[in-house]
């Protein structure tokens, strides 16, 4: 009698054994949390979407995968570390690589700035040789005062580039210069048509 | 012996009947909808991928608060005893998760293929707008704020043109919206400055006829200033001989109302005194008899009525003169030609040789048409 029920007393212990053998690897669930979150804080969503997008999916995988477990009478954490490891590395990648795009935007944004800012002063010297004959004159002052348009916006790109939200800077920088160049093009253009004019007459004579 | 048997009997029992036990209990054991949390977390992440976040946030973030609570309750009911647990909440979640993330998804697409068909034609429609500001209004006196309105407006669309071509329909929008009101917004004042205008086209016409009649009738010379067009015609006998570039006053829509008003005045007028050589800085220049006797009696009118100042002084000395070609307007409320043209005009025309200025010989429809 006494055999029996120690060996009822050793089966139990043994399924409450095989039953809480693995534990929930929480240190490792906590250190890809604070990796997804210092992706998050490094604009990861802005820079690179896609990637931090799929770094989320992983965890949130993850987590589902730790709750299937915790459901099952014999836990098993072991491909979930793994899981947990490949996800923290992914994380850590997509933080570096959120930080060297947002730098990429950056130094977009100054290029961009440096070259618009060129191309206005140019077209500064351009107005002054540029036609005023039929019109002429009349679409220079119009152009005047889109060049003032642009200017401003190039002060709002700054003022975006200042606050750090460097791809709205962009986008607005990039029609800045759009906008420039369009107008350098056509200056080159009307003073091209009048350059050529003249050789053209000297010829004749 | 008999003990041994015993022993290896109980043995045999145990042996048998713990992995049936424990068969038994993995059995019973309440399984949690992990097929269906895999579907909804598959679904929500393809909503993402099609941008259901940012085009059909509301249906997507019901779909993620349901995925939360669905992963809420699975926690609490592991928490629980085994066989205690009951998973039909967190599958129900996750049913309405994935319900919710398919709809976010449709929806987004849907919505995102529509705006971005929308946005591209309000991005040419406004292109024709700007296209249309440009040819009727490049040369026309907008108020310098109207002015720096179309150049904001112009800005923006390209923008918006950037952030549309990068397929973030939204920002591009709103950057649409904020274009549309400037330009729409300048388009309809200027038009309106435009028909206005025109609304004195009759009275133009009338001017236009009498002229030309005048010129065939006396067999002389007669010439007509269109304003709009900016165009000087010299008849002879009602027939046009010459037609030169007319340079304006700076604001030269209207008539002149008032002395250093900057505008050209419009009226059939007289040729009234001829200079030339030191008596003009401009070259040569024929001074007209403006004021006449209408443009005094408007003027009159105007002070009475206290649409201008006691005070105001009606203008004078307006004439057509050399020194032109700047392709601008730029005179004080003269009309300017070329040297060379003024020279042909001076020739041809006498003390009395009428000058009728006009807006436009040719109606607005015609002028927007063209």
């Amino acid at each position: 009698m006494k055999n029996k029920v120690l060996m009822g007393l050793a089966a139990i212990a043994m399924v409450a054994f095989l039953s809480s053998c693995g534990k929930v690897p929480q240190a490792k669930v906590d250190a890809t949390n604070a990796a997804i979150e210092a992706a998050q804080t490094a604009e990861a969503a802005v820079y690179v979407p896609a990637e931090f997008s799929a770094v989320q999916d992983s965890m949130k995988s993850i987590n589902a995968a730790i709750e299937v477990q915790k459901s099952k009478l014999f836990k098993k954490f072991g491909p979930i570390e793994v899981k947990l490891d490949e996800t923290l590395a992914a994380a850590n990648k997509v933080a570096t690589d959120a930080a060297a795009k947002k730098d990429e935007v950056k130094k977009e944004v100054e290029t961009t700035m440096t070259a618009v800012k060129a191309v206005i002063e140019e077209n500064g010297t351009l107005m002054k040789k540029a036609p005023r004959g039929k019109e002429g004159a009349a679409v220079l002052e119009a152009m005047k005062t889109d060049m003032a348009a642009i200017e401003a916006s190039v002060a709002d790109a700054q003022a975006l580039y200042d606050k750090g939200t460097y791809m709205d800077a962009l986008n607005k920088i990039k029609a800045a210069s759009d906008k420039a160049n369009g107008i350098n093009t056509e200056l080159k253009d009307a003073i091209a048509k009048v350059h050529g004019k003249t050789p053209m007459a000297a010829k004749k004579k | 012996m008999r003990k041994v048997w015993r022993g290896v009997l109980i043995f045999t029992a145990i042996a048998v009947t713990l992995p049936l036990v424990i068969l038994l209990l993995i059995h019973f054991t309440p399984h949690p909808p992990t097929g269906k949390m895999d579907y909804a977390r598959e679904l929500l992440s393809k909503a993402e991928v099609n941008k259901a976040n940012t085009y059909s946030k509301k249906l997507f973030t019901e779909a993620r608060i349901f995925y939360d609570s669905a992963m809420v309750n699975w926690k609490k009911e592991n928490k629980r005893f085994i066989y205690f647990r009951h998973y039909d909440k967190v599958a129900s979640f996750a049913d309405l998760s994935a319900k919710k993330a398919s709809q976010a998804c449709e929806n987004s697409v849907s919505t995102s293929a529509n705006l971005k068909i929308k946005l591209k034609q309000k991005i040419d429609t406004l292109d024709g707008l700007v296209v249309q500001l440009d040819q009727l209004f490049n040369t026309y006196p907008l108020p310098s704020e109207i002015r720096n309105r179309i150049s904001k407006g112009k800005i923006l669309l390209k923008e918006a043109e950037i952030v549309y071509n990068k397929g973030m329909y939204f920002q591009a929008n709103r950057k649409i919206t904020d274009s549309e009101y400037l330009l729409t917004g300048s388009y309809e004042n200027a038009s309106t400055s435009l028909k206005n205008y025109f609304k004195s086209f009759s009275v133009w016409k009338r001017w236009v006829d009498k002229t030309l009649n005048d010129s065939k009738k006396n067999n002389d010379y007669s010439i007509i200033i269109d304003k709009f067009s900016r165009k000087c015609f010299i008849y002879l006998s009602g027939s046009r001989k010459y037609i030169f570039d007319a340079e304006l006053g700076k604001n030269w829509v209207g008539s002149k109302r008032v002395k250093g008003d900057m505008a050209t005045p419009e009226g059939m007028y007289k040729i009234a005194k001829k200079f030339d050589g030191g008596k003009t800085k401009y070259y040569k220049a024929l001074l007209l008899d403006y004021p006449n006797d209408d443009d005094k009696q408007k003027f009159r009118a105007e002070i009475e009525n206290g649409s201008l100042p006691a005070s105001s002084k009606i203008g004078g000395l307006i004439e057509i003169h050399g020194n032109g070609g700047k392709g601008i307007d730029w005179t004080e409320g003269c009309i300017a030609l070329t040297d060379r043209e003024m020279d042909v005009v001076f020739k041809i025309v006498r003390v009395g040789t009428p000058v009728t200025i006009i807006g436009s010989m040719v109606e607005l429809k015609d002028v927007v048409d063209k």
